[in-house]
């Protein structure tokens, strides 16, 4: 019987072309815009959570300042930390740690044409090499100047400097400056082995560069000799672990912050779910919003089905007069009814979904010239599950009141409707 | 027992403060198997009458019983079902679906008892060849004449081989032949099928078959004539 009722709506839809189209337009605006909007949201929370697996590896974590991450962030307390990166690297489950601190120093250069030295209190940044063997994906493109080189793991009183130091030192790849210390510690010479070539700022900069940039103005130098001129370090930036293959990252990261915090580091572990899901709470609450906004279309929408079916009822009173008289009952009329809206928000569903597909795919390329970027573009089955249940759903929602309404007419009166 | 037994009906319709008696204080029996021809007036309530004997409409007052059962007792899908296959009712005015075909029109009392779509289609074809209508299945009602149409409430009425057949002027529109054939259908129903067939008409020929002849006057049965 369902399958004749099918029939039947399909033939009164039909019947009345133009309105039914209007209507279904009416609906798949609303299902468009939805579709569209929720669509490029995820695509963007895709795009983004990519990018942030491609720098972050699903085996790395962070150990940032306590309170710089998260809902607790606080300006307060210092941006640098305690850390004993030799311990951290005998912890269970890491397979390597990388660390970053800094200090600012007095550095001696070379002398000018005058005979006077060239000084000053500069940044010094000490890096674990391992940073720029394991961990390249966060330095991103550190470049040194033709002639110089980045320092390896064996290396120990060697300096890489940014472009303005080395001018303001008067020093060249191969020449020495001297740093001092702590006041009861020896003042250590470096040779310079590289100038960082200043970054060419048409490219984009790439990777974890927040935590330490490329800059122009601080001097480099081996993570170890830092010990030398400051002892243990209770000045460390960040510090990035990777896990051992097969290792749970949550796990290990929230045990090294737990241990750490004992030994008296204050940090924060970070691992790349943390971070999405930092993202995530973020684009989702603008999908919800975009959403929202779709929402209102789609209501409009839905009003605009229920008109229809309220004068496509009202019209046809006597239709449903004649199928009583013929022996429907008035759960038969109801059906017959809500079938019919429910298919037209159907087939809204459809072509708003497909539209709406379409629509996030342009507007993702659009958003993706304009910004530089390779936007994902989701086809949410979820989505579009839903997106079609609900249109249908709809649909029928806005036939129930008036096919009720029609259904419980006395069918004289129903006949004698004009 | 008599299949149709209506005592002390009234039916009043309100208009505003005034009421319009259209029946008053009616009593009428009509036995299985009889063609009874219902004249009278315009006005007179015939049509009013036919309502409340198919089910339709109920009385203002007084006691309608179908078969034995009374109809004031039934719920309102019982009466949907006593409608959908006892009673096959023809139209004054027709009521065919404009958005269905003359076929779909005439399967549609079989559709909501839920006989298969094959038999449907088959049962259907056959009623609109005897009423003459073979070629004309796919026409939707406004694709008809008006004594196609007649045709085809006629042909819908029997389509679920009901135990009563309620014509309200059935050859109104036809012409002396076509309405003859009409007739003589509804004749055959009842001599060789035992069916029981009320017709409102004007029409003498019509008054001819019907073995009864009952008039209404301001709302009562004034004369009932046995034909012979
Ligand atoms: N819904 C209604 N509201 C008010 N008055 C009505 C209604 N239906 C019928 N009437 C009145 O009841 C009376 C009987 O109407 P009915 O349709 O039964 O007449 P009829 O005998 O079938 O006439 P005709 O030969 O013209 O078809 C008429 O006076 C009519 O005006
Ligand atoms: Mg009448």
């Amino acid at each position: 019987m369902l399958r004749d009722f099918l029939v039947l709506a399909g033939s009164s839809i039909l019947h009345r072309k133009i309105r039914s189209w209007l209507t279904v337009i009416g609906v798949f605006i609303g299902i468009t815009a939805v579709v569209a909007l929720i669509s490029v949201g995820l695509g963007l929370e895709r795009t983004i959570d990519d990018e942030v697996a491609k720098v972050f590896g699903v085996d790395t974590f962070v150990l940032a300042p306590r309170g710089s991450f998260g809902p607790a962030r606080s300006s307060e307390g210092s941006n640098q930390y305690a850390l004993d990166l030799e311990w951290l690297r005998t912890l269970d489950g890491v397979q390597t740690a990388a660390a970053v601190r800094q200090r600012t120093a007095f550095v001696q250069g070379q002398p000018g044409p005058e005979g006077r030295l060239a000084q000053g209190f500069l940044p010094v940044m000490g890096l674990s090499p391992e940073l720029i063997t394991s961990f390249s994906s966060f330095v991103g493109s550190l470049e040194v100047e033709p002639g110089g080189r980045l320092f390896q793991e064996a290396d120990s009183v060697v300096a890489v400097l940014g472009r303005e130091v080395a001018t303001r030192l008067r020093v060249d790849v191969g020449q020495t400056i001297v740093i001092a210390g702590d006041a009861d510690k020896p003042e250590i010479t470096f040779t310079v082995v590289g100038i960082l070539a200043t970054a060419d700022d048409e490219r984009p900069q790439q990777g974890f560069t927040s935590g330490m940039p490329a800059s122009a103005t601080t001097i480099y130098i081996p993570y170890g000799t830092m010990e030398s001129l400051w002892g243990p370090a209770q000045d460390v930036l960040v510090t990035l672990v990777r896990t051992a293959p097969g290792r749970d990252v949550d796990e290990v990261a929230n045990r090294a912050q737990a241990e750490l915090r004992a030994r008296g580091s204050r940090v924060t572990a970070i691992t790349y779910s943390d971070i999405s899901s930092a993202i995530g709470t973020v684009t989702s609450t603008v999908s919800a919003f975009l959403a929202g906004i779709a929402g209102i279309s789609l209501l409009v929408g839905g009003v605009g089905v229920m008109n229809t079916m309220f004068t496509s009822v009202l019209e046809r009173t006597k239709e449903i007069g004649i199928m009583k008289a013929v022996g429907a009952k008035n759960s038969h009329i109801l059906s017959i009814f809500v079938i019919e809206s429910g298919m037209m928000g159907l087939v809204g569903g459809i072509v708003g979904t497909l539209l709406g597909l379409g629509l996030s795919a342009v507007a993702s390329a659009i958003i993706g010239r304009m910004f530089d970027v390779r936007i994902a573009v989701v086809a949410s089955p979820v989505l579009i599950t839903a997106t079609l249940g609900g249109s249908f759903l709809l649909g029928a929602v806005a036939g129930l009141w008036p096919a009720r309404r029609a259904s419980k007419l006395p069918v004289v009166d129903a006949l004698r409707y004009e | 027992m008599p299949l149709l037994e209506l005592a002390g009906i009234t039916k009043d319709y309100r208009l505003g403060k005034t009421f319009v008696h259209a029946l008053r204080g009616l009593d009428l029996t009509i036995e299985q198997g009889e063609i009874v021809a219902l004249m009278g007036p315009s006005g007179s309530g015939k049509s009013t009458l036919m309502h409340i004997l198919g089910a339709l409409d109920t009385p203002t007052s007084g006691m309608a019983a179908f078969d034995g059962q009374s109809l004031q007792q039934l719920s309102e899908n019982q009466l949907v079902t006593l409608r959908g296959r006892k009673v096959g009712f023809v139209f004054q005015t027709f009521n065919l679906v404009p958005t269905l075909s003359a076929q779909k029109n005439v399967e549609l009392p079989m559709i909501f008892l839920g006989v298969p779509k094959r038999k449907r289609a088959a049962r259907a074809k056959e009623l609109l060849t005897k009423v003459g209508l073979a070629d004309r299945i796919r026409h939707k009602p406004n694709e008809l004449s008006g004594g196609e149409r007649q045709r085809v409430a006629i042909a819908r009425a029997l389509a679920n081989n009901p135990e009563i057949i309620l014509a309200d002027e059935p050859t109104g529109n036809l012409d002396t032949e076509t309405g003859g054939t009409i007739l003589e259908l509804l004749r055959r129903l009842s001599v060789d099928d035992g069916k029981t067939v009320v017709l409102v008409t004007h029409d003498p020929e019509a008054v001819r078959i019907a073995g009864r002849v009952i008039r209404l006057r301001d709302g009562r049965t004034v004369e009932e004539k046995a034909n012979a």
